[in-house]
């Protein structure tokens, strides 16, 4: 059993710059929660109040109910695997893993028999007594993982563990993440500034900008039902498309577009009638219709798709930009006109950014 | 844990775990020694027990260290054939006893006009202290390293036998 809460969390510096706002967030037992963000939003600041490395300035830390704000890092019962893997390159692998239970004099025959264990779950029976030098950065962050595992802690803490491997080894050490998790089914907290890993990884998704958090919700929710526009912008990718539009008798009219609501959309604008307010359109939700024109700038072919950049109308000015993510090989040139439709809207009052839901 | 599941693991963990007994025992074999000709070196009286040994004795002592570092590095590896050579140097420590100190220790010279053992009695109980232990760690850290190579061979045999069946 781990269950994490943290409760109304402040982190303020010594020279008074506050880097994370009132931070609420309930982890429940074996949940996977993914912090994202991008750089500078106290993602791994709030990672690092946890471990217990930066101090809460205000707020409460909960650990199965026990308060654990000003208790020292090397007893909270959690295990941190950093991006630079902080391995010892003197000692072995097998070392390396048992390091931190030879540090508490366990019994080595338990030591070597949590080792291995580590070692088999993680694919690296072969490699313990290889020095870490010897090993590609995959296997390297596994190793970092395995001496997280040897401790059986509460909590895992991954701050950014795969921003150190190229594409492809992000991808095949992300999905042992995953499997890792299911196996183990530990608590974790993971950092990470890349959506895709967030999306992938998550049970739930803590989003943050500027210290504070914008959204807390499954992948789904987040991608489907962003909270405002930040969100919006962030998850995805491309990410979402947005024009100011202003509302006008079933219709949305914008900068060079004029496309028709239907009784939902306008069920769910229907307190916004002649006020503008921002339109949120997915690159994947444009299909070839006849509700906007696009004039083509750049057409990308992805394979299964074609992404395809460009102007909304004839002029190409900065709010009229639009990508699209259509189906099939295409192959438009520079200059040709698209009919488009959009399929999915999103919307987001003009000046606060929330995003607008049916009320009720 | 049961006893025999114990020693299975025992056994098992010298697959990872360096030889460090012997390796420190080599360390300490090295330091007795170094105890050993600083207190010798220091005694020199004028006499030529000293004279004629003095340089054979520095570059002993230099080579001994060498090979005795170099078989803490090889029993830490678990390389049997480095408990031949432990041996032989801790032979090669009890032999020393009998060609310089006890020498030293028979032979007078005089010193303003009185007659004085070359090594005295302190001084060779002493030397003895150092040697005897120097070779006692080898003899021990070569000892183990055979026992343990022997061992982790033994079990490596049985892992291959199960992996083939």
């Amino acid at each position: 059993m781990a269950e994490l809460s943290l409760k109304h969390i402040d982190k303020i510096y010594d020279n008074n710059v506050q880097a994370v706002f009132d931070f609420n967030l309930d982890v429940k037992d074996g949940e996977l929660i993914v912090l994202v963000g991008p750089s500078g939003c106290g993602k791994s600041t709030t990672l690092r109040m946890v471990a217990g490395l930066e101090d809460i300035s205000r707020g409460q830390l909960l650990l199965d109910g026990k308060d654990i704000t000003q208790t020292p890092a090397k007893d909270r019962d959690m295990a941190m695997v950093f991006q630079n893997y902080a391995l010892y390159g003197h000692m072995t692998i097998y070392e390396n893993m048992a390091f931190s239970l030879t540090l508490r004099k366990e019994n080595p025959n338990v030591i070597h028999k949590k080792v291995l264990a580590a070692a088999e779950i993680l694919g690296l029976t072969s490699q313990l007594n290889k020095k870490p030098s010897q090993l590609s950065g995959g296997q390297r962050q596994r190793v970092a993982m395995g001496r997280s595992i040897v401790r059986n802690p509460k909590v895992f803490l991954f701050d950014e563990p795969l921003s150190n491997l190229d594409a492809k080894l992000r991808g095949a050490t992300r999905r042992e993440i995953l499997l890792l998790h299911k196996r183990l089914q530990a608590t974790m907290l993971y950092v990470t500034h890349d959506q895709t890993e967030a999306l992938t990884l998550a049970d739930r998704i803590v989003c943050m900008s500027m210290g504070h958090v914008q959204q807390v919700g499954t992948p789904l929710e987040l991608y489907d039902q962003p909270a405002n526009l930040f969100v919006a912008g962030f998850i995805g990718l491309p990410p979402m498309n947005t024009w100011k539009a202003r509302v006008r008798d079933g219709f949305l009219e914008g900068a060079g577009f004029t496309c028709p609501l239907n009784e939902k959309e306008r069920g769910t604008l229907s307190s916004y009638a002649g006020k503008e307010i921002i339109l949120g359109v997915r690159p994947e939700d444009i299909q070839l219709g006849s509700d906007v024109t696009v004039l083509v700038s750049n057409n990308e072919n992805l394979g299964m798709n074609t992404l395809v950049h460009g102007h909304i109308g004839d002029a190409s000015s900065a709010d009229r930009k639009i990508a699209a993510k259509l189906k099939g090989w295409q192959d438009y040139k520079v200059g040709d006109h698209v009919s488009v439709c959009f399929a999915r809207k999103h919307f987001f009052d003009a000046e606060t950014t929330s995003a607008i839901r049916k009320e009720g | 844990m049961s006893d025999i599941n114990e020693k299975e693991i025992r056994l098992d963990r010298m697959r990872y775990v360096k030889n460090t007994a012997s390796s420190r025992l080599c360390y300490l074999a090295i330091l007795l020694n170094v105890f050993y000709f600083v207190s010798i070196y220091k005694s020199d009286v004028g006499s030529w027990y000293y004279q004629i040994l003095i340089g054979a004795s520095i570059v002993y002592n230099l080579l001994f260290m060498l090979m005795a570092f170099l078989s803490s590095e090889g029993v830490k590896n678990y390389q049997a054939s480095y408990s031949k050579l432990l041996y032989a140097l801790g032979a090669g420590q009890i032999a020393r006893i009998f060609i310089l100190p006890l020498q030293a220790h028979q032979a007078m010279v005089k010193v303003g006009g009185a007659e004085v053992a070359v090594m005295g009695d302190g001084q060779f109980i002493r030397v003895i202290i150092y040697l005897a232990g120097s070779a006692a760690c080898l003899l021990a850290a070569g000892l183990i390293n055979q026992r343990k190579c022997a061992a982790l061979a033994g079990h490596l045999k049985t892992l291959e036998a199960k992996e083939a069946a």
